[in-house]
């Protein structure tokens, strides 16, 4: 559904994406492994359009990602919650979720949605009067999650959604990262929880200095195997 | 009552009615700022503009209100046209480019009217003429409605921005503007729009303010210089704190008037600023970062 063939990015003049290519079926979860900066957060920004891509093609049902503007690929269906949360901070919660699906005509679809939002995460409809900015991380995380939900999205790219949460919030991560499979929303889960990562996803990628090192399906991993060490260990 | 007191009060409404003026260029100055992190230099050609647009309409139609919307509309439409082929491009690069490109557009729109127009001062009458009597003066009733107009119009944009979807996206945009492409708005739509909006209310002002200072082609150069001001008093970006800082900013000159020769009231704008600048760089009404 999602595929990336050798694609090629660079911020400015500094060469960051070295060929990366990987493969995300419908209704897969896959993991997205590597130590910090070899380029995770930029393959999910060349998927979104963020960032320069040199060469290389990124197709996603059909679509050519690289050829569209960039506000038109989360309309395609693809939902984006980024490393450092990125909610409005100055925006209500409710606010936040309606940049989403605020469409003309869609009024009773973005209900629906809204519904299904605040179902996941009762605590964000507690607060839906409430200024995003004065959520607590872990509420903002969730905040994240609900608002690339609105765009009843086929797939969602998760960047380290569990970083700096305590382990009770990692666990409700892990919930919606089931409910969503369950959906058949697939998922592209960047991550720095190694165990985490190989216990949801399907399969899981390793890379290194911006570009995929090794492919394996999550389950023929495990924590302490070499390659695991390889990639990620100190 | 003695003099001064009755100087004061006069002189606060006065204030008050050229704050709320300038108010409508300033907003639209920081709305752009804030959004697109363009300093706009052709914004006072743009209140230029609008003056001339409006009194030419207000002159051939003899409505006073038909002359309002031609100023709002035509220079509406010019701000879109100019956001979309000279700044849409420029977005995100340094700002300096922007800056030579906004400020070579307001040479060739001052060049323009002068060429179109001609290099007198026109005269025009304000639309409405009666006068209020305050204490032993004689107040035109014309501030009066200008200062109503400006309020009814930044509460227009407000409301503009707070109920719908648009405003939304231009909450939304102004925030994170890679964010908000990530979430599907049409950003580059939403900034012509923005653009747009701001020369329209820098239109208005100029026609508003068209009976109290005259029309000609440096109306623009000679008034937009207190806007910048107002901007970087307000904290650059701010809506309401541009709002608040041009009432300030109009009432401290209105006031030095009973003191100094008009001339230099616009001293007591300068020390304002360096006062901001050196104590609260963000912007005089900001409340402080806790
Ligand atoms: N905006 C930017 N401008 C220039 N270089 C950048 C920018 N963002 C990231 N980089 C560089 O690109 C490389 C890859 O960054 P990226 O954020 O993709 O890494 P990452 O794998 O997500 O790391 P982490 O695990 O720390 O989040 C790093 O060397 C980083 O310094
Ligand atoms: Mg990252």
């Amino acid at each position: 559904m999602l595929k990336l063939q050798d694609v090629q990015a660079f911020y400015g003049k500094s060469h960051v994406l070295h060929g990366v290519s990987l493969d995300v079926e419908d209704g897969q979860v896959v993991g997205l492994l590597g130590r910090n900066g070899v380029g995770k957060s930029t393959t999910l920004k060349a998927i979104m359009g963020l960032v320069a891509v040199q060469s290389g093609s990124i197709t996603f049902a059909g679509h050519d990602l690289h050829r569209q503007r960039p506000y038109r690929i989360p309309r395609l269906g693809i939902g984006y919650v980024p490393e450092d949360r990125r909610i409005f901070p100055q925006l209500t919660v409710l606010d936040n979720l309606r940049t989403g699906f605020d469409r003309r005509g869609a009024a009773a679809r973005t209900e629906q949605l809204l519904e299904q939002a605040y179902g996941s995460f009762p605590r964000l409809k507690e607060r839906q009067r409430q200024l995003a900015g004065t959520l607590s991380g872990g509420e903002q995380q969730m905040l994240a999650i609900a608002r690339a939900m609105m765009l009843d999205p086929q797939i969602i790219l998760l960047d380290e959604p569990t970083e700096g949460l305590m382990p009770r919030l990692v666990g409700q991560i892990r919930e919606i990262i089931d409910v969503l499979r369950q959906a058949s929303v697939s998922i592209l889960l960047v991550e720095q929880n190694v165990p985490m990562t190989l216990a949801v996803s399907d399969r899981v990628y390793l890379m290194e200095r911006g570009a995929i090192r090794h492919e394996a399906p999550a389950s023929e991993l495990s924590v302490d195997d070499d390659v695991i060490h390889k990639y990620l260990g100190v | 009552m003695n003099e001064l007191f009755q100087d004061l009060v006069v002189q606060m409404l006065i204030g008050i009615s050229t704050g709320l003026i300038l108010a409508l260029v300033a907003s639209g100055l920081t709305l752009i700022f804030g959004i697109m992190d363009v300093v706009n230099f052709a914004h006072g050609e743009l209140f230029m503009l609008g003056a001339y647009m409006g009194w030419v309409f207000f002159t051939m139609t003899g409505s006073f209100w038909l002359g309002l919307a031609a100023a709002a509309l035509c220079v509406f439409v010019f701000g879109l046209i100019m956001q979309r082929s000279a700044l849409r491009s420029l977005i995100g690069s340094d700002p300096l480019t922007t800056i030579l490109a906004t400020f070579g557009i307001s040479l060739v729109l001052q060049t323009a009217a002068i060429w179109i127009w001609g290099p007198t001062v026109r005269r025009v009458g304000a639309a409405f003429t009666g006068h209020v009597a305050v204490f032993h003066l004689q107040f035109p009733v014309y501030r009066f409605l200008v200062a109503m107009l400006s309020l009814a119009i930044i509460g227009g944009l407000w409301l503009f921005m707070h109920r719908g979807r648009f405003g939304l996206w231009i909450r939304a945009t102004t925030q994170d503007r890679q964010m908000a492409l990530a979430m599907g708005i049409p950003v580059p739509l939403v900034h012509t729009v923005v653009f747009g909006i701001g020369a329209a209310m820098a239109a208005t002002s100029g026609y508003l303010y068209a009976p109290i200072l005259g029309v000609d082609p440096t109306m623009g150069v000679n008034n937009i210089l207190r806007a910048f001001i107002i901007v970087v008093v307000g904290g650059m970006g701010n809506l309401w704190g541009s709002v608040l800082a041009a009432v300030f900013i109009g009432m401290l000159e209105a006031l030095a008037v009973i003191w100094v020769s008009p001339a230099l009231a616009v001293i007591f704008s300068f020390a304002a600023l360096i006062v901001t600048l050196l104590v609260r760089p963000t912007g005089l009404f900001v409340a402080v970062p806790r």
